[in-house]
């Protein structure tokens, strides 16, 4: 797949951060965007501010890549949403990514000491 | 997919980004309200940590890709802009239906005629032999040669020979007359046909001795008579007082060896073919009456076969000529043979109707490109009249393509619902078209589109859209966008339409020549001068259950001739072998006594079985001597009657009666002289006739005459139920087969002439709707456009007449050189048609002269409007109008 503009633009570090965070959040079972914004909120704390409207593009991007897939579906109140789940892609994505950052971050604190 | 879910479908994919962060943005203001805040104030928070929606929803697009959303975007444009603008969608639909309409019917004709094979097992491999004859089409085998070719050609696996018929059957005592394939064994086996019940036919099944020979029905026939019960298989069908035993059906999907003809029943040769076919036909090696069909052997070509077929070819012909006598061997030995591709299977349709087809698909072509053409007309004035919404796109920043794609996506459009339409059209006409080509006769084609022609009609119809619609487009986004803004029409927009209006005019001119050479041909056919009178005559087919020996069957036709002219309000009646016109042509050679043998050619002339008073009933005049009669008997001296055209020929101006004549050995010495009369064809010139009498002929039974009656009110169906009652009198097993008139049979003969003159004419029409209002359009812009100019020159003093001249020289500005192009364009192709026109050359000047002028007067008229409306301007109103 040939990466869209929107790609190029965001593929720092931050962004990177951002795809494997929600990559762990859908990893627990579907969940809806807002469920997800909230979780990341909930996890991070005042660390990451994380703009609630720019996790959609991040979304969409994770979808058309296949890692995610969604669909849509009564949501806790009653209402339709659109719930994301992980593809097997996806999990494969988290798993590698989880250990790059083990291997970064162990590196990173050796050398910080 | 149908337009409402389409429809949803696009819009669907737009609307559901929204409403994902729709929810986002209710559950954010909501939760904001639970902890406290008032409902303002939440949804100012939930817009600072949130953001716009639609600046989301645009990033979310960009991420999933434009390209379908654009589409669904501008095909939503689209439909609105096409529905504000009704009056020219409807127009421009329809005249699209048409033309695409007609393309897909004409070719699901030739699809159905020429293109289609055979639903047997492997086609390709199927080719046949046969004689062919200097202008096109094969002919057939005759008996000795097929004996002389079967087993003699290496490279087939097998061959059989095959001839139809309509035969009288009996089943449980019910006689009815049903279609017959009589056909050698190895038919079905050269076929590759597989049963749908009990067995095919095998060439065992040729065997002399079998005292209960086999015949196979078809699923058709199997349904109608026996509704498709298992014990039709092992019922006895009887045919000439012989029975035959059904084993199998053949599939629904196989018709016949013959595109467009049922049969209804197959059954070997072997037998009964004597019965129902003269021995001097069967044994004769000159009458080409078998169709033979053969089956390659895997790997070997035509050529090879062809290779094959020659030598045994040069045999069969030197055997034969060294047993005719010395002057008729030269035109034996110049007689040719070959293989031909069968996968079609025996299709005669295709010669008769190849050139006539494709003609007309040209023809349809051009009442296309007219319709691309005025699309694009109307597409540029749509474009023109946009100008300033373009402008102000591209000044925002539009790309152009992305503009082009959405002008593009209007007459994709505009192709889906014309393109649709059409298929519908085709399917219509097609039918309507084949009714009209059968004209009476049973052709059972299948013209409903098949996969081939919705492939066909959908490339047919999105090439001429975005055909139309690229040059508008490209012209619509060109130019700069602020010189735009004035609202002045860009000057080569204007160009391009004139143009436009100059190529409509242009092919309109060559489908006006193209109507005018066909109706001309049709008319010149028809006043003809036939030799005979066939107004008001009743023309009467027998068939007959029964075979008759040669005095049973004097008596029956004597019987009949005499009922037919005692019969109230029948002033003449008469028999013949060959009706005139109808197609058939027989010729004999002939020694004429004292004439000098010259060429083989000049000792033949066609030849005719007539009965007594059959020029009285006919209306030739006789020029001298005298009519058969009915002293012209089986014992009485042979007699001849020729026509006008033998007797100069062989007689010069010296006298003809009392001249002898030898055919067969036999002598006929000449009582008449007839004036000339057509024979095959109304097209084909007078040829040297003899005529003889029946009553002086063996071997024929009475079904093999057409009997003539001439009512003296001339209204010949009204006697058709007596006639039919009459038949019946005289011999129960005789039976009315057709009764129709000679008016029906001179139309039929002229099926492709009046095919091509309504069509022809129907499209020119078309055409010259379709010019006219491309100049009314051009014109009415024009003059809108010159309001102020023409009020200038009014307030200067020029008269109404001289204003609306003006314009009419703009006319003429635009229609000579659609005419000289359209000139142009029709010499370089009516050639082609050059074999189906009577009496017209394709370069005749009256033809061209008499289209230029109709179009001229169409196109006169339909700029007349405005330029009327030109000479009323006043300066006053061209004041307003500013």
């Amino acid at each position: 797949m040939t990466p869209g503009k929107a790609d190029r633009q965001g593929s720092d570090l931050l962004q990177g951060t951002l795809d494997v965070l929600i990559l762990r959040v859908i990893a627990l079972g579907p969940i809806h965007g807002y469920a997800i914004a909230r979780r990341l909120q909930q996890m991070s704390g005042d660390v990451l501010q994380v703009q609630q409207g720019s996790l959609y593009p991040a979304l969409h991007r994770l979808e058309k890549r296949r890692w995610l897939r969604a669909e849509w579906g009564p949501s806790d109140t009653g209402r339709d949403a659109r719930f994301y789940a992980l593809t097997r892609l996806g999990r494969k994505q988290l798993e590698e990514q989880r250990a790059s950052w083990a291997r970064l971050s162990a590196a990173i604190s050796g050398v910080l000491g | 997919m149908r337009l409402p879910s389409l429809r949803r479908f696009l819009t669907r994919r737009a609307t559901r980004i929204q409403d994902e962060l729709q929810f986002h943005r209710d559950r954010l203001i909501e939760d904001h309200v639970a902890a406290g805040l008032t409902r303002s104030e939440a949804e100012r928070r939930a817009f600072l940590e949130f953001g716009g929606l639609p600046q989301i929803a645009e990033e979310v697009r960009d991420v999933r890709g434009r390209w379908l959303d654009d589409l669904a975007k501008d095909l939503r444009y689209a439909c609105r802009t096409l529905r504000r603008n009704a009056g020219f969608t409807a127009v421009a639909v329809l005249l699209l239906a048409l033309a695409i309409g007609a393309n897909g019917a004409i070719f699901s004709l030739i699809n159905a005629v020429m293109l289609r094979t055979l639903p047997v097992k492997e086609p390709r491999r199927l080719v046949q032999i046969a004689r062919i004859v200097p202008d096109g089409g094969p002919v057939g085998v005759s008996t000795p040669l097929f004996e002389h070719l079967r087993g003699n050609l290496p490279s087939l696996s097998s061959l059989a020979v095959h001839w139809s018929t309509d035969l009288a059957v009996a089943i449980g005592g019910a006689e009815e007359f049903v279609t017959a394939d009589l056909v050698t064994g190895g038919y079905h086996v050269t076929l590759g046909l597989e049963p749908v019940a009990g067995r095919l036919l095998t060439p065992a099944d040729d065997d002399p001795a079998s005292a209960m020979p086999a015949a196979v029905i078809s699923e058709r026939y199997w349904k109608r008579r026996f509704g498709r019960s298992p014990a039709a298989l092992g019922s006895v069908v009887t045919i000439r007082d012989r029975g035959f035993t059904i084993v199998g059906v053949t599939p629904a999907s196989f018709q016949s060896l013959r595109p467009g003809r049922v049969a209804d029943i197959t059954l070997p040769q072997v037998g009964l073919i004597d019965e129902l076919v003269s021995e001097k036909t069967r044994r004769d090696p000159t009458t080409y009456w078998l169709s033979l069909i053969a089956r390659l052997k895997p790997g070997a070509t035509v050529q090879e076969t062809d290779a094959e077929v020659q030598v045994l070819w040069r045999g069969f012909l030197q055997s034969v000529a060294a047993a005719a006598p010395e002057n008729e061997r030269a035109e034996i030995l110049s007689a040719r043979a070959g293989v031909l591709p069968a996968a079609d299977g025996v299709n005669p349709l295709r010669y008769d109707h190849r050139r006539s087809l494709l003609i007309l698909m040209g023809i349809v072509a051009l009442v296309l490109l007219l319709a691309g053409v005025n699309l694009s007309g109307l597409l540029l004035a749509r474009a023109a009249a946009r100008q300033r919404e373009v402008s102000i796109r591209l000044a925002i920043g539009a790309g152009r393509g992305r503009l082009i794609r959405q002008f593009l996506t209007e007459s994709l459009l505009l192709a889906a619902l014309g393109g649709a339409l059409g298929l519908v059209v085709a399917w219509w006409f097609g039918t309507l078209l084949l009714t009209m080509v059968a004209n009476g006769d049973a052709i059972e084609l299948a013209v409903a589109p098949d996969g081939r022609v919705v492939a066909f009609t959908a490339a047919v119809s999105l090439v001429a859209c975005l055909a139309s619609g690229l040059a508008p487009a490209l012209r619509a986004v060109r130019g700069h966008a602020s010189p735009a803004l004035k609202e002045v029409p860009a000057h080569g927009s204007r160009r391009l339409g004139q143009a436009l209006v100059v190529s409509q005019l242009a092919i309109s001119m060559m489908l006006t020549v193209g109507a005018t050479l066909f109706l001309g041909t049709l008319v010149r056919l028809y006043a003809v001068d036939r030799g005979f009178d066939s107004d008001g005559l009743l023309i009467v087919d027998l068939q007959s259950s029964r075979r008759y020996g040669d005095q049973r069957s004097r008596a029956v036709k004597q019987a009949l001739l005499d009922r037919l002219r005692a019969v109230p309000g029948i002033a003449a009646a008469s028999a013949t072998k060959v009706l005139p016109v109808s197609g058939s042509l027989w010729t004999k050679a002939i020694q004429v006594e004292g004439h000098a043998s010259g060429s083989a050619d000049a000792e033949s002339a066609a030849f005719n079985v007539i009965g007594p008073g059959y020029f009285a009933t006919l209306g030739t005049p006789l020029v001298a001597g005298r009519e058969f009669e009915d002293r012209d008997h089986q014992q009485s001296p042979r007699v001849a009657i020729v026509n006008q055209t033998f007797a100069r020929a062989f007689f010069g101006a010296g006298p003809a009666l009392g001249r002898r004549i030898t055919n067969a050995g036999v002598t006929y010495e000449i009582v008449g002289v007839v004036r000339d009369a057509k024979y095959r064809s109304l097209r084909d010139p007078v040829i040297k006739t003899l005529y003889v009498s029946w009553m002086q002929r063996q071997g024929d039974g009475p079904t093999d005459y057409a009997f003539l009656a001439r009512p003296a009110t001339r209204t010949p169906l009204r006697f058709a139920p007596i006639v039919e009652r009459l038949v019946r009198e005289v011999d129960p097993a005789l039976q009315v087969r057709a009764a129709y008139s000679y008016a029906t049979l001179v139309d039929r003969s002229l099926v492709t002439e009046r095919l091509m003159a309504t069509l022809g004419g129907a499209f020119g029409l078309l055409a010259l709707i379709v010019a006219g209002l491309g100049v009314f359009g051009a014109l009415a812009f024009q003059v809108s456009r010159r309001t102020n100019e023409l009020g200038v020159r009014a307030a200067l003093g020029a008269t109404p007449g001289a204003m609306t001249w003006l314009v009419m020289r703009q006319v003429a500005g635009i229609v000579l050189p659609g005419i000289a192009i359209g000139t142009g364009g029709a010499l370089l192709l009516t050639g082609l048609s050059r074999s189906i026109l009577f009496d017209l050359t394709p370069t005749e000047p009256r033809v061209f002269l008499v289209a230029a002028l109709v179009l001229a007067t169409a196109a006169a008229l339909a700029g007349w409007v405005p330029a009327r409306r030109a000479g009323r301007v006043n300066p006053l109103m061209a004041l307003r109008h500013e």
